[in-house]
This record gives C-alpha cells, structure tokens and sequence, in this order.
C-alpha cells in the first residue's frame, strides 16, 4: 500500500520489522549461491553442465 | 508487504523462466553445439592464449545430454532469480524512488538489470561462441565481470538518483544527469585492458552468436518487466474495486 511515508527508507525501516536477521541472512546467502553458482562456479561438472547456458547467456567467464 | 512483492517477482521470474528455458532448449542447445563443430574444423594455430579451454578440451565432464537437460535448467533459475532480485527485492526497497509511474517503473528497473548483469561486463568481455581462445585467464576475466556489473549498478543507481534530483530544472537537464554515468561507464570499458581473443570460428559466427546472445538476454528482461508490469496493474485494478463500490471495472478492450 503506498502511504505517505512512502521513501526507500521507509521501506527499509518496514522491512526491518517484518523480517529476523536470520531471514535476511538465509534469502542473501541462497540468492549469492544460486546466483554464484550460475555465472561464476568453475568446478568441472558444474562447469560442463552449464556451459551452453553461460554460453548463451553471454557469461564469457569460463 | 515485502512477501507481496517476493511473490509478484517469483511469478514473474516464472513466466520468464519458461521462455528462457525453451529458448535454451530450441536455440541456445542447438547453436553452441553448432559453433563447437565448427571450432573443431577449424583447428587451432598457434594456442597459446591463458587458460582458456575451448578448442583444446572437448572432452566434457559430462554426456552432451546432460549439458543440454543442465543448461535448460540453469535458465529456468537464471530468469527465477533475475526475477526475485530484481522485482522482488530491489522493486520493494526502490519503487518509490525509481522516476516514472506505472509500467514505465517496471520497464525502467529491467533495463537498469540488463545493464547492471549482461550490458556493462560485455563492454569488456562481449559474449563469445566456443571456439574463442580468450588472453585473460578464468580468474581475472571473473573478477573483471563482477566489478563490470558493480560499475553497472553503480551507473544505474547514481543515473536515477541523478535524474529525481534534477527533474525539477526541466527535462533535458534531468535526461543529460541520467545519461552522463552510462558515459563515464563506457569510457571505463574503453579504458580497461584490452583481452586478445583467438578466434577459431568465422567471423559471422561470432557476430551471429552475439547478437543471439543480446536478444536472448534482452528479451528475458522484457517478459520479465511486462510480466511484472501486468501482475501489477491487475492486482490495483482488483484492489481499486474492492476498496471503492463505485463501480470501476477493469479496460474493457475494445476487441475480442
């Protein structure tokens, strides 16, 4: 709902109250595997698996 | 409220997960396998360029199946988690901030996303087919990319913040604010150091395979953003009609 406190700090402030730090933490930490996972992790099976993907989607990175 | 907004960027990030996900099994699968064909006919002069190991390798850790079933996986989370970042998260904390109203906000954000994660680390490292022997090794070319993509974000970001700020001394001003960061991003690609490639592939397969590449990633930030665009609209019209009796209904359209 937009309300007239509506600013980024607001959000911020009404996001600290609705989340635990542990629920920060955990959705930072899957979002930073995933995303890592995708575009940077050279281990050989991953590597291999995912290459036509990186491949198209432009992630020269291996 | 934050829930709301997690739920509408994992639906869009679906939506586009299922097109990226086909175009990854239709196109991207075929085309690669296409372009390692190619760079092995082509053999490979004199290899002496990083660590890079297209051409010389070719045997795979694993069958060409599994690549193809992976790969078509990858892209079904790539547009997931494109979505949930970016229009779960970022939209939350930002939409108040980002200029425009509307679907223009939507579309806005997509765009700062495809240069942020695609559109400023190609500067540096254009997409390449296989068969593209690369100068900079693994490690440097990873950490050139991520820094691309803070720099990108930082261009996004400060354009924006640059653009609210100076919307009040008129249009062109705000406009020549938003544009000059994408400048300066520019000059910092040109100014990095340069990294010889070795092609062993024609020179339409790699201009043909980048533009694939540009339309495939521009086209999932724009289902992503129309999707977005779309869940929003239709849950305010649905919320404009609970709260008010007055009889609001949603756009008729004018055709069937």
């Amino acid at each position: 709902m937009a309300t007239a406190n509506d600013s980024v700090h607001g959000r911020i402030e009404r996001a600290r109250l609705e989340l635990t730090p542990t629920q920060v933490a955990l959705g930072l930490a899957l979002a930073a595997i995933i995303g890592f996972t995708l575009l940077f992790f050279q281990e050989p099976l991953m590597h291999d698996s995912l290459h036509n993907f990186r491949h198209g989607a432009g992630i020269t990175c291996h | 409220m934050l829930q709301q907004y997690l739920l509408r960027g994992l639906k869009a990030g679906l939506v586009a997960g299922l097109v990226l996900g086909l175009f990854v099994a239709l196109v991207a699968n075929p085309v690669v396998g296409m372009a390692e064909g190619l760079a092995g006919d082509h053999g490979h002069g004199a290899a002496n360029a990083g660590d890079g190991h297209h051409g010389a390798e070719h045997e795979s850790a694993v069958s060409t199946a599994t690549t193809k079933a992976v790969s078509v996986l990858g892209g079904v989370f790539w547009a997931l988690l494109l979505g949930v970042v970016t229009f779960g998260v970022a939209f939350y904390f930002l939409e108040p901030a980002i200029p425009g109203a509307g679907d223009t906000q939507s579309y806005l954000l997509a765009a700062a996303g495809f240069v942020t994660v695609s559109g400023a680390p190609w500067l540096v490292l254009p997409p390449q087919p296989p068969g593209v022997e690369q100068a900079f090794g693994t490690d440097l070319r990873i950490a050139i990319y991520g820094g691309m993509m803070v720099a990108g974000l930082l261009a996004c970001g400060i354009a924006g913040y640059a653009y609210t700020h100076l919307r009040e001394r008129g249009r062109p001003v705000a406009l020549a604010g938003a544009v000059a960061p994408f400048c300066l991003l520019v000059g910092a690609a040109v100014l990095a150091p340069a990294n010889p490639v070795e092609v062993a592939v024609p020179e339409t397969v790699v201009t043909g395979f980048r533009a694939l590449v540009i339309f495939n990633q521009a086209m999932v930030w724009v289902v992503l953003a129309s999707a977005h665009a779309w869940l929003l609209r239709r849950e305010r019209s649905t919320a404009a009609t609970e709260t008010s009796n007055t009889g609001y209904a949603e756009p008729t359209p004018t055709a069937d």
